[in-house]
């Protein structure tokens, strides 16, 4: 390949768009942290000089309670999302092509639609006066005078439903690749069907299912409109209290320490995984060239 | 071997669960009950009471013009960036990757946030502007990963070819790399416009007075209004997006056979 | 002597396609079959059904007098070498090969002897530790074959195993193919369709076409007595004559009118009447080219024609000659070229001779097969053309 012959041509292209995510991304992510090493100001300003209050606040009691139940309520999400999800995308990528764009198009309408209008028909549906609610009471499944809404489970549940389309993309794009003739191989050699499952088709699609957990994961640690629409004052979530310091206490500081900690807590697994990637790439490339 | 019926059943089953719950908001909407609920009988008027809004169309007209500016700046943006990404592999372009992919995965909330901070820092006005300047930088995002992703299949040659007979960059870009590169720009821009015109969460943290966007008046409305309302305003706004999804998608298929000889 | 694996009848139909119809199939004990025809003639079908991965619409599947039709395939004593050999990505050549044995519980230390062995005859103990994506194609193709024929299976099934090797590769595996059958004595069913490899590996072949079986038998008796127009044209080069029973001329042979050219004599092999239509096949290489006329002998032919087209092979040189209104492809071997044969040019009139015996009669025939014979290079130009 014929590359430009003049060495600024690549900075002046980059330039653009490095810039701008620098200035309205990095920057911003930088100041976070810093923020949060700041004390609070009168009127919801930034004071002067550097503190460590906002981080000893973290050890409040309230935390580790929120901080436990943001990160069980994302990973049995997630759990959830996965499981539901490889099926899914096996019996996706085992139809004809023509029937398959039209399968894909029907997953996909939902992930469409707005995110709040996801989360508002549940709402409506776990209603005290909603279908579900009615559905499950005439089944006498629950009393009439069960609340649905406004705990952990009601959160579990449209976390799910939000994510569950970006779960079935990745893994389903992988099952598109994967060579079914594999499944036969394993049948061939006296493999049962669910071995042959977890066996083969499994492994075989273990990128999917990666970039499946991390798609449906970090968002869900950082949830914050469902626990606000369809939780309670008892399932709050991180995201909330960020939230809440921010436009109820007016603390910034506090709200750049509470984010401070959510964005470590997401950025070094991706950094690890970008990193362990890009070496895997190297070295498979390196390998191909020797 | 016979295949087992499992996958197809939770196949179903998450059909179901996607559509049922839509499925009645949509029915609500013409439900004649104040508070959805049993069926009362068929009517229209809460969609008439949502035309008589005033807020609506106000609100309306700032998620199109917030998403029309971020779209072209981010499709622009985007695109640059997916051709200098695909052309140059250095160390420039690892960083550059990596500032690219960090907006798809780090929480929407912590984004909000960042940028609040950013601009109260700066001492910015919030409003129409600091929500654009938001949206076009996650839009960039998606954007050139689209066109990346279309870049992966473009031969390289063809551009080796266009040198070779003479051409110079200007004709090259509009005549050879635009014109393959379409449908790309198009389904990247489309799913820019659309994020924009989605996005609630960090235009909830950097909007100001008198820049309330349709989300926002969603929200707002969820937090305080009649539910029936909001069910027609779901309604219409799913109608919409399911529209231009259809479209996108009928009109990326008729491509496809081109592409397909191409190839 | 009972037949071990048996087909019969067998149907299969996709939609309103037919993909295979009423096949009927016997293999005998540690021979090496092969299904040769062009894609799409069901041979793939018929071995996906013989391995468990499909079920036929009607017919039935017998191994060794046992109804196996409704077993699915991991429940079969039959084993699978796939087209692109279906290694498992994930896992070690070692573990490919082991995991059949694993699936039946085999204890670690029978696992362990029965890997190392077979790895000992694929020659592959060096790379026993290595993954799919390490290792070469005819490796795969080694540890492929491996792993089938470590189960014991009492038939291999083998999916055009030599389809994504290259030319020199192919020909390397096909002589160790043949060695690995002789070391282990299984049966092999072969699909393939290369004529070549089916030719030189097997004891019998059936050659299908549109979803049933042409002919069953040997090589020799494949190529030498085509059952069919359609296998004399896929097996080799060949050249069809069709005309009338003109007379017989006694009790073995029998003088044919034309529709091309002159008269000629062909062996009666089916004992037709005057009057009756005949289709000749007969391969080129059993032509000969002469300057001049040669001498007549007993039941030999020889017609006069011009020379249209040649193309140097190398070992043989093929020629085309016009006959009347019919072209007839001609090869030829020849001694020393250059020095002391003066060759045969463009435009020069020759006799094209051969023996009554040499011309096969065909028991079915169809205009359409024909399509499939090579053609003279200026030919296939203008039927490019014509195609524009």
């Amino acid at each position: 390949m014929k590359k430009h012959n003049k060495p600024y041509v690549e900075w002046l292209l980059t330039l653009p768009s490095l810039g701008w995510l620098t200035l309205f991304f990095i920057i911003p992510t930088i100041i976070v942290f810093a923020i949060a090493f700041k004390p609070a100001g009168v009127n919801g300003g930034i004071g002067e000089g550097w503190t460590l209050e906002s981080i000893r606040n973290l050890a409040q009691p309230s935390y580790p309670e929120i901080i436990f139940r943001t990160i069980w309520i994302s990973v049995v999400a997630t759990a959830v999302c996965l499981f539901l999800s490889t099926p899914v995308a096996y019996w996706l990528a085992l139809q004809p092509p023509q029937r398959r764009q039209w399968l894909m198009l029907l997953i996909i309408l939902p992930f469409w639609t707005n995110f709040l209008i996801r989360i508002f028909a549940w709402k409506t549906l776990l209603h005290s006066e909603g279908w579900l609610k009615y559905a499950l009471v005439s089944l006498g499944l629950v009393s009439p005078d069960a609340i649905l809404l406004y705990n952990s489970g009601a959160i579990l549940v449209v976390l799910i439903y939000t994510y569950l389309p970006f779960a079935i993309l990745p893994i389903y794009a992988a099952a598109e690749k994967f060579d079914f003739s594999l499944i036969d191989a394993a049948h061939d050699l006296g493999a049962s069907r669910i071995h042959a499952f977890f066996s083969i088709f499994v492994p075989g699609i273990r990128t999917g299912l990666f970039t499946a957990l991390m798609v449906v994961l970090i968002p869900a640690l950082g949830s914050y409109a469902i626990p606000d629409i369809v939780g309670g004052a008892s399932s709050e979530m991180i995201g909330n209290k960020i939230a809440q310091r921010t436009f109820v206490d007016r603390n910034l500081p506090h709200a750049s320490a509470l984010s401070a900690c959510l964005a470590l807590a997401v950025l070094i697994p991706m950094m690890i995984s970008l990193i362990g990637r890009d070496r895997r790439f190297t070295k498979k490339t390196g390998g191909k060239k020797a | 071997m016979k295949r087992s019926r499992f996958p197809l059943l939770i196949s179903v089953g998450v059909m179901l669960f996607f559509y049922l719950p839509i499925f009645l908001l949509v029915v609500g909407s013409f439900n004649d009950s104040r508070y959805g609920g049993p069926w009362r009988g068929f009517t229209l008027k809460w969609y008439e009471r949502l035309l008589t809004e005033r807020d609506i169309w106000a609100a309306t007209e700032n998620t199109l013009i917030i998403a029309l500016v971020s779209t072209v700046v981010a499709t622009c943006l985007g695109t640059i960036a997916a051709w200098v990404l695909h052309r140059y592999h250095g160390a420039l372009q690892r960083t550059h990757y990596l500032f690219m992919y960090m907006p798809l995965v780090v929480p929407d909330i912590l984004m909000g946030i960042s940028l609040l901070l950013l601009f109260v820092n700066f001492s910015a006005k919030l409003g129409l502007t600091t929500i654009t300047l938001a949206h076009i930088t996650f839009c960039t995002s998606y954007v050139t990963l689209v066109v990346l992703g279309r870049l992966q299949d473009f031969d390289n040659n063809v551009v080796d070819a266009a040198l070779d007979l003479g051409a110079r960059w200007p004709r090259i870009i509009w005549n050879v790399i635009l014109p393959m590169l379409g449908p790309g720009i198009a389904s990247g821009a489309l799913l820019a416009f659309t994020l924009s015109v989605d996005d609630f969460i960090i235009t909830f943290f950097v909007c100001g007075p008198g820049s309330t966007t349709l989300p926002l008046y969603v929200y707002s409305s969820m937090k305080h209004g009649s539910p029936t309302i909001i069910n027609a305003l779901c309604t219409i706004f799913m109608a919409v997006t399911a529209i231009i999804v259809i479209t996108g998608q009928f009109l990326m298929n008729r491509r496809q056979p081109v592409q397909q000889l191409r190839s | 002597m009972e037949h071990f694996i048996e087909l019969r009848d067998i149907c299969k139909s996709y939609g309103q396609q037919a993909a295979v119809c009423n096949a009927t199939l016997e293999l005998k004990k540690g021979e090496v079959f092969s299904l040769l025809g062009p894609s799409g003639c069901g041979k793939t079908t018929l071995l996906r059904i013989l391995g468990g991965f499909q079920y036929p619409d009607s017919g039935r599947v017998i191994v060794n007098g046992q109804d196996i039709t409704d077993l699915p395939a991991n429940k079969r004593p039959i084993n699978t070498v796939f087209q692109n050999y279906a290694l498992f990505p994930n896992m070690t050549v070692w573990d490919n090969i082991a995991f059949g044995l694993r699936v039946a519980r085999m204890t670690r230390k029978e696992i362990n002897v029965e890997v190392d062995r077979m790895l000992e005859l694929i020659d592959m103990q060096d790379h026993a530790r290595k993954k799919p994506g390490e290792i070469s194609g005819g490796q795969k193709q080694r540890v492929a074959i491996a792993r089938a024929l470590v189960n014991k299976p009492q038939l291999l099934l083998l999916d055009e195993p030599l389809a994504a090797l290259d030319l020199k590769l192919r020909q390397r595996m096909l002589i160790e193919l043949d060695n690995i059958h002789d070391e282990v004595g299984i049966t092999f069913l072969y699909v393939t369709h290369d004529q070549g490899e089916a030719m030189s590996l097997s004891d019998r072949i059936a050659v299908m076409n549109n979803g049933s079986i042409e002919q069953i038998g040997s090589p020799v008796e494949i190529y030498e007595a085509p059952g069919s127009s359609f296998v004399a044209a896929f097996i080799g080069d060949t050249n069809f004559i069709n005309g009338q029973v003109k007379e017989k001329i006694d009790h073995d042979y029998i003088r044919i009118e034309l529709e091309e050219f002159n008269s000629v004599l062909a062996w009666n092999d089916k004992q037709l009447n005057p009057g009756e239509r005949v289709d000749l096949s007969i391969r080129p290489e059993k032509f000969r080219l002469f300057r001049n006329k040669p001498e007549a002998t007993p039941y030999m032919n020889a017609v006069e024609g011009t020379v249209e087209d040649i193309i140097y092979l190398g070992a043989q040189t093929k020629y085309w000659i016009r006959v009347g209104e019919k072209l007839v492809s001609v090869q030829q071997q020849h001694g020393r070229f250059l020095l002391d044969e003066t060759p045969i040019t463009w435009g020069e009139n020759v006799w094209v001779c051969w023996h009554a015996n040499d011309g096969y009669m065909l028991q079915r025939f169809d205009e359409e097969d024909a399509s499939m014979l090579p053609l003279p290079p200026e030919e296939d130009l203008e039927d490019d053309e014509e195609a524009q």
